[in-house]
């Protein structure tokens, strides 16, 4: 269906206000990509729209940015939209803004980045964390990142974040079907060398030690990843002597329940 | 207000003065497409605000949103190579998947019974959209903006905008034809661009 001129530019404010629904929103969508006045004008109720949004804010709740800032860092980023028809579909005309998500895609928690490349070095490059020097340890962190990105990359991989007791956020990706977790962190203080963070899978029953945290660095512990996870276990992080022990002996500094 | 510009013609320009053209915002966003967390942390402090108070305008629900804003943040660090600073501003970007995806929320079923309920037990409060949280002079010049339209423009607006609404919905809760609903938010929206002085 055609809509004439007049229709579709009284449609561009409910389009920049987001107020059009389904099967009109598309419509108009297909129409703003042959119409350039339109999408100028769309572009003018955008902005219009941003100072709406200015004019709202408000101090969100402590905790947001170092959730938020602990998840970028160990989320890939999308690479850019190429030039050409792809790109451009896969963007919302005059916004540059991702496509609207087609349902389906769990809204509480954030997906992980899906578009790791298939080579585990560019996992390690994404997660900021590895350094290497000799080649065994280059052939150790390839398959170690590979089982990484294999848990970031899966398609229920899910993000879960809490803060710690002792100061931080704890960050765990945890992909139900491989029953492996990651787990990262980032402003833990350090800890005095006869002391190490140990992580523990937490069954009803037994904790399960799931390895020592590499100590902080830049703020960050490089990913940890555990494997075994089952369905009703949560994940912790002590503090324990050097070398670590084989049943929690302090009070968790941290308790997160893994997303389903 | 006498100056303001006839809604007839939507394509043409506004001779204003741009408004804060956010260069540095557009410039730190291209530096976060390319793996920048440094320049991730200023971006996440300019924009954390307004996005997470325009999710609590549409979404009311503290923990909810709270959840969508991480998702939104989180969002726009993945997504940043996507940012065409030809095609807008920064913000203006950011701003855009924050206000969608808080849609999204509210339009999915559930949300949806919930605040049918709601909204039948207490009829939305429109005034509640002109007194702003904070008093920053932002806010003051949208609000000084707002009253300068007609009340059905600033209904139609405040309700699809901040309230989430899609406009047959504002048409119902405004008892008015769908057709001028479209008109309203159109001309409403073409008189608060010209009196925000935004650049397009």
């Amino acid at each position: 269906m055609r809509l004439s001129r007049r229709q579709t530019h009284e449609l561009a404010g409910a389009y920049a206000l987001d107020a059009l629904d389904g099967a009109e929103r598309d419509r108009f969508e297909r129409h703003l990509r042959r119409c350039p006045a339109c999408e100028r004008t769309v572009r003018g109720f955008a902005q219009t729209a941003t100072a709406l949004a200015m004019a709202a804010a408000v101090e969100p709740p402590p905790g947001l940015r170092e959730r938020v800032l602990t998840a970028a860092s160990v989320t890939r980023q999308a690479p850019p939209a190429l030039a050409g028809r792809h790109g451009r579909a896969a963007t919302r005309p005059g916004s540059g803004v991702p496509g609207r998500s087609s349902g389906g895609r769990s809204p509480w928690v954030p997906r992980v980045a899906v578009a790791i490349g298939a080579a585990g070095m560019a996992a390690a490059v994404a997660l900021g964390a590895v350094q290497i020097s000799t080649q065994h340890q280059l052939n150790s962190a390839v398959a170690r990142e590979a089982q990484i990105a294999a848990v970031l990359t899966a398609p229920d991989a899910r993000i879960a974040t809490a803060p710690t007791s002792v100061g931080g956020t704890a960050v765990v990706v945890v992909s139900r079907t491989q029953q492996k977790m990651i787990f990262t962190s980032s402003g833990l203080p350090a800890l005095p060398s006869a002391k190490v963070y140990e992580l523990w899978l937490l069954g009803p029953r037994s904790a399960r030690p799931a390895g020592l945290l590499p100590p902080p660095s830049g703020g960050r512990t490089a990913p940890l990843l555990a494997s075994g996870v089952a369905a009703d276990d949560k994940v912790g992080v002590t503090v324990e002597p050097a070398g670590g022990t084989s049943s929690p002996t302090t009070t968790p500094i941290v308790v997160l329940t893994l997303p389903a | 207000m006498g100056s303001f510009r006839s809604a007839s013609d939507p394509a043409e320009r506004s001779d204003a003065e741009p408004t804060r053209g956010d260069s540095e915002l557009d410039t730190l966003l291209t530096m976060v497409a390319r793996g920048d967390q440094g320049a991730f942390e200023t971006v996440y402090d300019r924009l954390a605000r307004p996005v997470y108070g325009l999710i609590r305008r549409v979404v009311r629900d503290p923990a909810q949103s709270e959840e969508v804003a991480q998702e939104v943040l989180l969002e726009v660090w993945r997504t940043a190579s996507r940012f065409d600073p030809a095609r807008g501003s920064a913000a203006t970007w950011a701003l855009t998947i924050a206000h969608r995806r808080a849609i999204d929320r509210v339009r999915s079923e559930t949300a949806a019974t919930e605040r049918e309920q709601r909204s039948a037990a207490s009829p939305v409060a429109v005034d509640e959209v002109a007194e702003t949280v904070e008093a920053t002079l932002e806010a003051e010049r949208v609000r000084r903006c707002l009253d300068g339209l007609t009340q059905l423009q600033r209904e139609s607006i405040t309700l699809a905008y901040y309230g989430g609404y899609s406009y047959p919905q504002v048409a119902a809760l405004l008892g008015t034809a769908l057709g001028t609903i479209k008109t309203r938010i159109r001309d409403g929206l073409t008189r608060l661009r010209d009196c925000l002085g935004v650049s397009w």
